[in-house]
């Protein structure tokens, strides 16, 4: 069968341009909910073993079950099923449901860690293989300055990706399934054929060898597939296959790597047209168009990763970022969203609330209206999903990026990312005011400086911390530097990146925590009055803050006007310093749930808070300072520029449903115009919660009562129960827009 | 203006998405406050040029008939402010909603702040002098004379009662305020249940409270009543 027939060709036919073929090919959707069906009783069948192996998963501690004799790889593991007669989309990680997988290529005691926190003990097999082997995490530690290890220590530079694969990459998996692998392969060959006619400068040497890196493995994929029972070297010839396919080639990917957020993409666009020809051809009806999404979801929600317990602290609830971004705009003014997006969506309903997939909604002001509705149904019944600005970053990015994560976009298959976790600002002030040395342990890190004594003068506060400041910039791109030398060096995606252009744009995005804590605190020193207090040895370890002053959140300038400061001028300070192929600095204020890590690793701050004390996470303002509400707040995030924060800027928006309106109707309309609102104003980002405080709390207390409770908290969903009783505490303690 | 505080998200005072401004000072004392803490005067200053700037901050959410609601204490103290701020307002391309106890004379400055606005959102808090004096220390004068003027220049209005237990708690005690209620004919009659969310704020503020042993309203009670009002009137009771 033709797998290209009835579709409209184009340059796509001649070259690999995915979004040149959904361009050509795709039915927008104006309409509203009405045509979507529920879940077939195969669905509910084969969810039910799933939610069962979950429940099991649950009891046993958060894993079921450790493969601790083959290392994770494309072809370790035979096919694995849940349930295989009733299945329609195939393929597990390993050779049984949610059963882990060690994988040890970034960092080996880190995965032997892992298997240890579960009462697992890696295979001396497995340890034999290791012991000539270079890991990522070798290669890291034998670069790093004495400087580099003393700021990762102390938490200045916190969750960098030095001992897991760093994550964070998009492969455009549609390729395969519109292509196939034949294809796919004859034009890396092409292009590693284009590439030995260049002189042999060490880049061009480093992607000749990505290739042939990226070509075993797609071979490998091939394989794979086969052993399943599937031919993907030909392209799709249907919807299922479509599916299938594409799932295969993210699958292997995530066998092949355990990095934090690597996402699927935008997908369902492709899918749908697919979808709509299977229809017109009288093979497909919507409930078997519904039924296909949802087994897709379902084995989307199945990824797993063996993590460490400290991994756990500062991702919590074991999330993986399977994020999908759904709707937004073309740059010719159609809608990309179709009937999928809608059945996407609906996977919320028909197996309920989730974490995973992470679900997220490109806003634009032109979705269609019927969209936006279900969206902000959704919300309201769910929290499951979250929110960003497609009028904002379509402007940087195009109409087929996609999310990474919680809040990294790049162009699908034509950009990837050097993940960079995050700088601790709040603790970068307090080493400012101890002139270098951090504020806990009083180690001398940073070169030697005026220690601050007495009433702080803002001015002096102000130009030592941009000294501080652009010192630290520089020892942290130079840090990320050696971090993804070493992990293109022994840990390089090979499937993920073969589903990658050979020569991708490449971005390198560097975080920033405790945002709020550290405007505040400057605050506190321009508007109130401040003054150290020191211990014995002369550290400064508290202080005195005298008077009021304005608070980030509440719109108002004379603080938002410092947030914006802080942003700009640490994103220009990391542009100065060059970076590791060439990468495109960017910057994110995100901080997922690690909020709560960074404030332990913290002490007490000019603002307030004391030691110990979580931050708010992303760019929220911090917890029970926004005094004029929400929409105050919201204005206020909104103000920080995406122009220098272009890895996104993390907002986090809980409300109770009566604080949204009286009834279902006037929520839903309230929610969109809270959406359109932010967005006009070109924020970036908002995860929505609508939900009670007591909800929580008695979650909180008998988790039983709310199984699948799940709610956004910076960036990504997570199931509530899966959270510690600490992190639990923190998500109910931050604001709740509530109504009186 | 002499402003308690803002909220920039509040969605049951008004249509769509409200930015709420609530003054300080209030002549009445109810019972059932559930903001002592703005009854008296003072407060913060803003020009009403200020009120107006914030409030423009929020116009990008107003897409739904939202806009500003002036509430209290009682905003109609300070008409003559509210007559200013309203064409500033207007320059923004933003309506405003009173949500008013009326109980306060109909003035020159008052009939022009009533004027101005897109609705009215008024108590009916007692139906007779005597309950409205013992429960909030004025009588019903004012309220009806300001009712008298919404209803002559036909502006779009609501009626608010606050159901409190032992005080208007029966269907007896409601059906007395039909009479009321049907002559000045309100969009709608909304009954709402006394809560004791407030509580704290009498005992921040050291302010007695005289309710502190009175249990909030049952909603499924207050829901029965409606039902039986209901039969009762062709006014719209939500």
């Amino acid at each position: 069968m033709n797998a290209w027939r009835n579709f409209k060709t184009d340059t796509w036919c001649d070259t690999i341009d995915v979004r040149n073929f959904i361009l050509n090919n795709i039915t927008s959707y104006e309409g509203d909910k009405s045509f979507l069906e529920g879940p077939t009783d195969r669905t509910k069948k084969l969810f039910s073993k799933v939610e069962e192996l979950f429940k099991m998963e649950s009891e046993k501690g958060g894993v079921l079950d450790v493969d601790t004799e083959h290392v994770s790889s494309i072809l370790s593991f035979a096919p694995g099923y849940i349930d295989k007669e009733n299945e329609l989309i195939f393929g597990l990680q390993t050779d049984k449901p949610l059963k882990r997988a060690v994988n040890p290529f970034a960092g080996f005691r880190n995965a032997e860690q892992a298997c240890e926190a579960y009462g697992y003990k890696m295979s001396d097999k497995i340890r034999a293989s290791y012991v000539y082997r270079t890991t990522h995490n070798d290669g890291v530690f034998r670069a790093y300055t004495d400087t580099m290890k003393k700021a990762r220590h102390a938490g200045i530079l916190t969750g960098l990706p030095d001992a897991y694969g760093r994550g964070r990459l998009i492969g455009d998996y549609r390729r395969l399934a519109l292509y196939g692998m034949k294809r796919l392969i004859e034009e890396k060959l092409k292009d590693k054929e284009t590439l030995g006619k260049r002189d042999m400068s060490e880049e061009n040497i480093r992607t000749i060898e990505d290739i042939s890196r990226q070509l075993q493995f797609m071979k490998e994929l091939v394989q794979m597939a086969s052993d399943y029972g599937f031919d993907i070297t030909r392209p799709a010839e249907n919807a299922k296959e479509a599916i299938q396919w594409l799932y295969f080639a993210y699958l292997g990917g995530q066998k092949e790597q355990n990095g934090a957020a690597n996402s699927i993409g935008r997908i369902s666009g492709f899918i749908d047209i697919y979808i709509n020809r299977d229809i017109e051809e009288g093979t497909l009806d919507e409930k078997g168009a519904q039924e296909l999404i949802d087994d897709l979801v379902i084995k989307l929600r199945m990824v797993r990763h063996l993590r460490t317990p400290e991994y756990n602290e500062l991702f919590a609830g074991d999330p993986v970022w399977v994020t999908a971004s759904e709707g937004g705009m073309a740059e010719d003014g159609r809608t990309l969203v179709t009937k999928t997006s809608f059945r996407v969506l609906n996977t919320l309903y028909n197996l309920g609330p989730s974490a995973e997939p992470n679900i997220t909604v490109l806003w634009s002001e032109h979705l269609p209206k019927g969209f936006k509705d279900f969206c902000a149904e959704v919300s309201i019944d769910t929290d499951s999903i979250q929110y960003e600005n497609d009028d904002l970053m379509r402007r940087d990015y195009g109409d087929d990026y996609a999310i990474a994560c919680c809040v990294s976009a790049m162009k699908v298959g034509r950009q990837m990312q050097f993940f960079g976790a995050r700088c601790n600002m709040a603790k970068l002030l307090l080493m400012t005011l101890n002139g270098g040395k951090e504020e806990k342990e009083g180690v001398q890190i940073a070169p030697v400086g005026k220690v601050f004594d007495g009433v702080l003068n803002y001015d002096e506060v102000v130009s030592a911390f941009e000294s501080y400041s652009e010192w630290m910039a520089r020892l942290y791109v130079n840090t990320m530097n050696i971090i993804h030398f070493m992990h293109d060096k022994y840990a390089y995606e090979r499937l993920i990146m073969s589903f990658h252009d050979t020569e991708p744009e490449r971005l390198m995005a560097f975080g920033i925590s405790g945002l709020s804590v550290l405007v505040d605190s400057l605050s506190a020193i321009k508007y109130a009055k401040v003054s150290t207090i020191k211990n014995e040895e002369g550290l400064i370890v508290d202080f005195k803050t005298e008077g009021d002053f304005p608070k980030f959140g509440n719109d108002d300038d004379r603080v938002d006007e410092i947030a914006k400061w802080v942003t700009e001028k640490f994103y220009h300070q990391l542009c100065k310093t060059p970076t590791y192929r060439g990468a495109k600095h960017t910057l994110s204020i995100l901080t997922i749930t690690s909020n709560v890590v960074y404030g332990k690793k913290t002490g007490n701050t000019p603002d307030g808070r004391r030691a110990g004390e979580p931050f708010a996470p992303g760019a929220n303002p911090m917890h029970g300072r926004d005094m004029e509400g929400a929409l105050a707040s919201l204005n206020s995030v909104a103000k920080l520029d995406y122009g220098c924060c272009r890895d996104g800027i993390s907002n986090t928006f809980s409300i109770t449903p009566i604080a949204l309106g009286e009834d279902r109707d006037v929520r839903r309309e309230n929610l969109v115009s809270v959406l359109d609102g932010y967005f006009l104003q070109d924020a970036q980002h908002l995860n929505v919660n609508v939900l009670d405080r007591q909800k929580l709390i008695d979650a909180m207390n008998d988790p039983t009562l709310y199984p699948n409770l799940t709610i956004r908290v910076s960036g990504y969903a997570v199931n509530f129960n899966k959270l510690s009783r600490e992190k639990q505490e923190e998500v109910i303690k931050r604001t709740f827009h509530e109504s009186m | 203006m002499f402003v308690h505080s803002f909220e920039s998200m509040a969605a049951l005072d008004g249509k769509g998405i409200r930015f709420m401004v609530f003054l300080s000072g209030c002549p009445l004392r109810c019972v059932y406050c559930h903001n002592p803490d703005t009854q008296k005067a003072g407060g913060k200053y803003f020009t009403p040029e200020e009120i107006a700037k914030k409030a423009s901050r929020f116009k990008p959410y107003f897409k739904n008939g939202g806009g500003v609601t002036f509430s209290g204490g009682e905003p109609l103290l300070q008409s003559g402010e509210i007559v200013s701020c309203a064409d500033f307002l207007k320059k923004e391309g933003i309506s405003y909603t009173l949500d008013t106890s009326l109980s306060v004379p109909l003035t020159e400055d008052v009939k022009c702040a009533i004027d101005k606005c897109e609705s009215v959102i008024a108590d009916l808090k007692f139906q007779s002098d005597e309950t409205m004096e013992k429960y909030t220390g004025k009588n019903l004068e004012n309220v009806l004379l300001n009712l008298d003027y919404i209803k002559s220049i036909k502006k779009d209005f609501i009626l608010r009662t606050v159901v409190v237990p032992k005080l208007n708690d029966t269907l007896d005690a409601l059906l007395s305020y039909l009479k009321i209620v049907e002559k000045y004919e309100p969009r709608y009659w909304e009954l709402l249940p006394f809560h004791t969310m407030g509580f704290f704020k009498y005992e921040e503020g050291g302010i007695p409270n005289p309710l502190k042993d009175t249990p909030p309203m049952e909603r499924e009670k207050l829901e029965e009543i409606k039902t039986k009002l209901r039969e009762k009137t062709t006014i719209k009771i939500v």
